[in-house]
């Protein structure tokens, strides 16, 4: 039984190598068909000598527009490179992606997230780009350093930001006009914050049932604002070797206890249950007066019609923090154009094509000259886009780790009871995940 | 299992013509497919680099991987409402569609519906049914004064997931009934009758031992599927970045293999419901040489 | 005499009552579907069964999406009839062989069959995507299909048990006529089967259509996909946002080809149920 196993076990582990060595063609794509609507074409047909290259990414219908659009630009300044440009959503990006890691048959540039950079690039599946910008020392000049910092390795970067986000609070002007409350001021605390969700939480058609919450977000992930509030009381996340989990700190227990009690004493956040009932974004449905997430759902915000706009974390005990994140590209390793790949990553990082970026309105882009001009700032939906980019003085980094979506796992689903309402000892939950997560990052990173 | 014709001859290669497709799947596909998962469960593979052998050690990790043996409980106390629903209540109905009355085409259409649908758009609607404030089951029970339910909160979310996958399988099990209940021959009743026999006795005596093939057929295939159940349930109960309220196996065979890097740790997984799965048949093949009549 | 009538008239309205309860919870959840998917986003939640005002808005919000359904629609249609066709010979052809004819392992290879039942499909993703890869088929639609020509555990066991409740008179008779097994199998059972097939055909269909992780990895992203692919890169933001008049008019609109192809065949299986058993 043994022999047959490791046999099989060899043979797979022969099949992976083998096809890494011969794979790495892209594969046949036929053309894929225009959209209607897009004003440019998108990739011409390979000709002899032409350099073929594949990026997959995650994103939203809209991306893709903007997306063929920066290639397009590409191909024009690179004639004898085409780009062929994959956006699928979220879940499906990472089978997608993994599948074809497997096989050997990886994209040439494909888009991560910035806490699963390590698990990537630890696993050896990645350029090194550090010999590229050590030939080219000003292409990241002018790039903000909070939103670098996530990609540094002791071999150098191994990958590259393309935008950056910044997690602020979004609030519905005209549920703040109906119940005459004046807008957050900047320097707003977490007391204020409290007491204004109080203040918006209304039973319109006196039911019984809560029809507008004064703030709504989701806490599966730190991001949103778990995060964000351990740091402004004073806490950590993770140790910063990645062996200790640190949310069970008395700070952060603080923390904890005052998000517990938004939600179970004052009422101002609605438990998961009733949340799922409005899809994931209360705010989006018109449901909460206010959020905290990230330059991504401006978009959305605007399109379902809300009259909104944004304004800093607030001050917390221990002073104001949020969370910085970034989505970015990496290169394969088992690319065959690497040159080429860099070629495309170099594009993305410069001007004209964070240019491209701002205009689209998801994320913010990473080039300071490009951040803090018209084409963000004044870009079309009409809100003070300056706070996503203040953010980043008291931004803290979201953890990246080897593990991290696992660990995050951990966290998530033994939280995930309290904030459905099912279990109501906080202390004792976390007493007894933050061993489990422990022991995940031992695994990981001993 | 009664004894066939016999090939003649020359027939014999029409024989292996018929069954080369299914021969090939067998051997390249299904069981290529199944020593690779074996073969992988003995290693631990991120995806990414080469497979390291482990010997057993994902098999151990199973049997303290507290998530892992909740998962399993779940599938468990799914199986164990869903099969015994599903069966019953589609005999029920086949009994009760099985009399010859007007429009009862129409009304074997409607309760076939259900099966013929993708789990992921219709498990969007239930949502919308099971919305503890939004509701429409919970309109209905205050419209009839009672008290609304929070029917995907954790007390009730396995009773809740258990009904919507009974109802989207009672098409199924139906039509299997019925075609059992209809190959039983009239003259059985007609001479029961006229030795005295009143409804109740002939379903027990002649119905319901004469159907026991589709019973055994529609038993196994739903404990199948109760133990590969996944759209519905994660559909319903799913929260945050991939997780759901009610875990079930081969939800945690997908986060292993997907999420976590873990591809060793899920092909154990996988062997091991295979395993349990292939045990329950076991039993069942034992109970249809015991109970199951064939003509 | 007379009280048998009566006792038939009471047990066949509660027949009707039954049936009629049941099948009002069989078909709610697909009437709630096509209302939500006709009211206006603000109305989402009321509690009417027809919306007042109705709207065409959410399914002209699906067509203004610049994602080329009709492409993704016809890739999902056509990978979807090659499976049925496939599954529809590939499986009535072994079940013959299972049900029918005598030869040495017969049991044993069914049983070896049943067992490929058992095997959760995330595992097996990987090496098959692996073995395709080596044959240069990944980036194209040929690997969900093609797997469906080799036979299939579900639609041979189907099929094999409706082949066995056909008389063997039938088969004796053929065989003194001098037919072949080809014959038998072609011109005997196949035409019988004729329910079976049809619920196999639509089982098998509706797998293939609904299948979302097989084209995923195999096909190109969207647009040159499936349509269950497609639909699920656009619902994203939908479900974040809780569009659900929008969710429901993309859900009734990826259903609709299921229905259609249950609407056809069900005449020869629903119905065809009634006729078989009694040729005894």
């Amino acid at each position: 039984m043994r022999k047959t196993a490791l046999f099989l076990t060899l043979l797979l582990a022969l099949s992976v190598i083998l096809s890494a060595c011969a794979g790495g063609a892209p594969t046949a794509t036929p053309a894929q068909a225009s959209p209607t609507s897009a004003p440019v074409e998108v990739t011409s047909p390979p000709s002899e000598g032409k350099i073929q290259l594949r990026m997959m990414m995650w994103g939203a219908p809209e991306e893709l527009d903007i997306w063929k659009q920066i290639v397009a630009d590409f191909q024009s300044a690179n004639p004898n490179i085409s780009v062929s440009v994959e956006v699928s959503e979220w879940e499906s990006y990472w089978t997608k992606l993994k599948t074809l890691l497997a096989a050997g048959t990886p994209p040439d540039i494909f888009a991560i997230d910035a806490p699963y950079y390590l698990d990537y690039q630890t696993r050896g599946v990645l350029l090194n780009l550090q010999p590229y910008l050590d030939a080219n020392p000003h292409v990241l000049d002018d790039v903000y350093p909070q939103t670098l910092k996530a990609y540094q390795t002791a071999e150098g970067y191994f990958g590259l930001p393309r935008d950056f986000q910044t997690i602020v609070v979004f609030y519905n002007k005209d549920m703040f006009d109906a119940a005459g409350i004046p807008y957050p001021s900047p320097d707003w605390t977490y007391d204020d914050f409290r007491a204004t969700a109080k203040a918006l939480t209304l039973d319109k058609d006196k039911d019984g049932v809560i029809d507008q919450y004064g703030y709504a977000t989701d806490l599966w992930d730190m991001e949103l604002f778990w995060s964000e509030a351990i740091w402004a009381f004073g806490g950590e996340i993770i140790s910063p070797d990645h062996t200790k989990t640190l949310i069970g700190s008395p700070e952060a227990r603080k923390a904890w206890q005052f998000i517990y009690d938004m939600m179970f004493v004052d009422k101002s956040m609605p438990d998961s249950t009733t949340a799922a009932q409005y899809g994931g974004d209360l705010f989006q449905a018109g449901k909460a007066a206010m959020t905290t997430i990230g330059h991504w759902a401006v978009p959305g915000y605007a399109e379902a019609g809300l009259n909104f706009d944004v304004v800093p974390m607030p001050v917390g005990p221990a002073g104001r923090a949020t969370s910085v994140n970034s989505a970015g590209f990496v290169i394969a390793k088992a690319t065959k154009y690497p040159d080429a790949a860099w070629k495309f990553l170099e594009f993305v990082i410069s001007p004209p094509a964070q240019t491209r970026l701002a205009e689209l309105g998801f994320a913010c882009p990473v080039l300071k000259s490009v951040a803090e001009s018209p084409a963000f700032l004044e870009q079309k939906i009409k809100i003070n886009h300056k706070v996503f980019l203040d953010s980043l003085e008291f931004a803290h980094m979201k953890p990246v780790f080897k593990g991290y979506d696992e660990w995050a796992s951990v966290i998530g689903d033994g939280m995930a009871p309290i904030w459905a309402g099912e279990e109501a000892d906080l202390n004792a939950i976390l007493d007894e995940i933050i061993p489990q997560a422990d022991e995940v990052l031992q695994q990981y990173n001993p | 299992m009664e004894a066939g014709i016999k090939p003649l001859g020359r027939e014999k290669v029409w024989l292996w013509i018929l069954l080369a497709p299914t021969l090939f799947g067998l051997v390249f596909s299904a069981f290529g497919a199944l020593l690779a998962t074996l073969g992988l469960s003995f290693t631990e593979w991120d995806l990414f680099t080469s497979p390291k052998w482990v010997g057993f050690s994902n098999y151990i990790t199973l049997f303290t991987d507290k998530r892992f043996l909740r998962a399993l409980a779940n599938t468990a106390q799914f199986a164990a409402l869903y099969v015994p629903g599903v069966v019953i209540i589609s005999l029920f109905v086949a009994v009760l569609m099985n009399r010859a009355i007007k429009g009862i085409s129409l009304y074997r259409t409607m309760y076939y519906l259900p099966v013929v649908t993708s789990a992921v758009a219709t498990a969007l609607v239930w949502n919308m049914i099971y919305g503890k404030d939004t509701g429409v089951l919970n309109y209905i029970l205050k419209q009839l004064g009672m008290q609304p339910v929070c029917w995907l909160c954790a007390d009730r979310a396995m009773l809740s997931v258990v009904i919507v996958n009974i109802w989207g399988a009672i098409g199924e099990g139906m039509i299997i009934f019925l075609a059992g209940l209809t190959a039983i021959p009239k003259e059985y009743y007609e001479a029961s009758e006229i030795d005295g026999a009143g409804r109740f006795q002939q379903f027990f005596r002649i119905t319901l031992p004469l159907i026991t093939p589709s019973i055994f057929f529609q038993t196994l295939i739903s404990t199948i599927n109760a133990f590969q159940a996944f759209d519905y349930i994660y559909m319903l109960t799913r929260r945050g970045q991939g997780d759901s309220s009610i875990p079930v196996v081969v939800f945690s065979i997908y986060r292993n293999a997907w999420h976590f890097n873990k591809y060793g740790v899920a092909s154990a997984q996988a062997i091991e419901l295979t395993l349990i799965v292939a045990a329950l048949m076991a039993v069942y093949l034992w109970a249809e040489k015991k109970f199951v009549v064939y003509e | 005499m007379n009280n048998k009538k009566i006792e038939k008239a009471i047990l066949d309205i509660v027949t009707y009552l039954l049936l009629s309860l049941g099948a009002v919870i069989m078909v709610t959840p697909f009437l709630w579907m096509i209302a939500t998917s006709f009211k206006r986003p603000a109305d989402q939640f009321t509690m009417t069964l027809i919306p007042n005002p109705a709207t065409l808005d959410n399914y002209r919000s699906l067509f203004n999406v610049d994602l080329n359904f009709p492409l993704m629609f016809a890739n999902s249609t056509v990978i979807s009839l090659l499976v049925t066709i496939g599954q529809l010979l590939t499986c009535s052809m072994a079940a013959f062989c299972f049900a029918v004819v005598k030869f040495r392992g017969r049991e044993a290879l069914f049983a070896a069959l049943l067992a490929t039942l058992l095997i959760p499909f995330h595992v097996t993703l990987i090496p098959n995507f692996i073995i395709f890869k080596w044959l240069g088929l990944t980036g194209t639609s040929v690997p969900i299909w093609l797997p469906a020509f080799w036979g299939g555990a579900f639609g041979t066991f189907l099929i094999r048990q409706y082949f066995l409740t056909i008389p063997r008179d039938l088969v004796d008779a053929a065989r003194v006529d001098g037919a072949s097994l080809l014959q038998i199998f072609w011109r005997v059972y196949l035409p019988l089967a004729k329910p079976a097939l049809a619920a196999l055909a639509i089982f098998t269909f509706q797998g293939a259509w609904n299948d979302l992780l097989h084209p995923l990895i195999y096909m190109p992203a969207a647009p040159n996909t499936t349509l269950t692919v497609g639909l699920a890169f656009f619902q994203q933001q939908m479900v974040l946002g809780g569009k659900f008049t929008i969710l429901m008019a993309g859900a009734f609109i990826s259903i609709l080809p299921l229905l259609l192809v249950f609407f056809f065949a069900q005449r020869y299986f629903i119905q065809g149920i009634a006729l078989t058993g009694v040729k005894r």
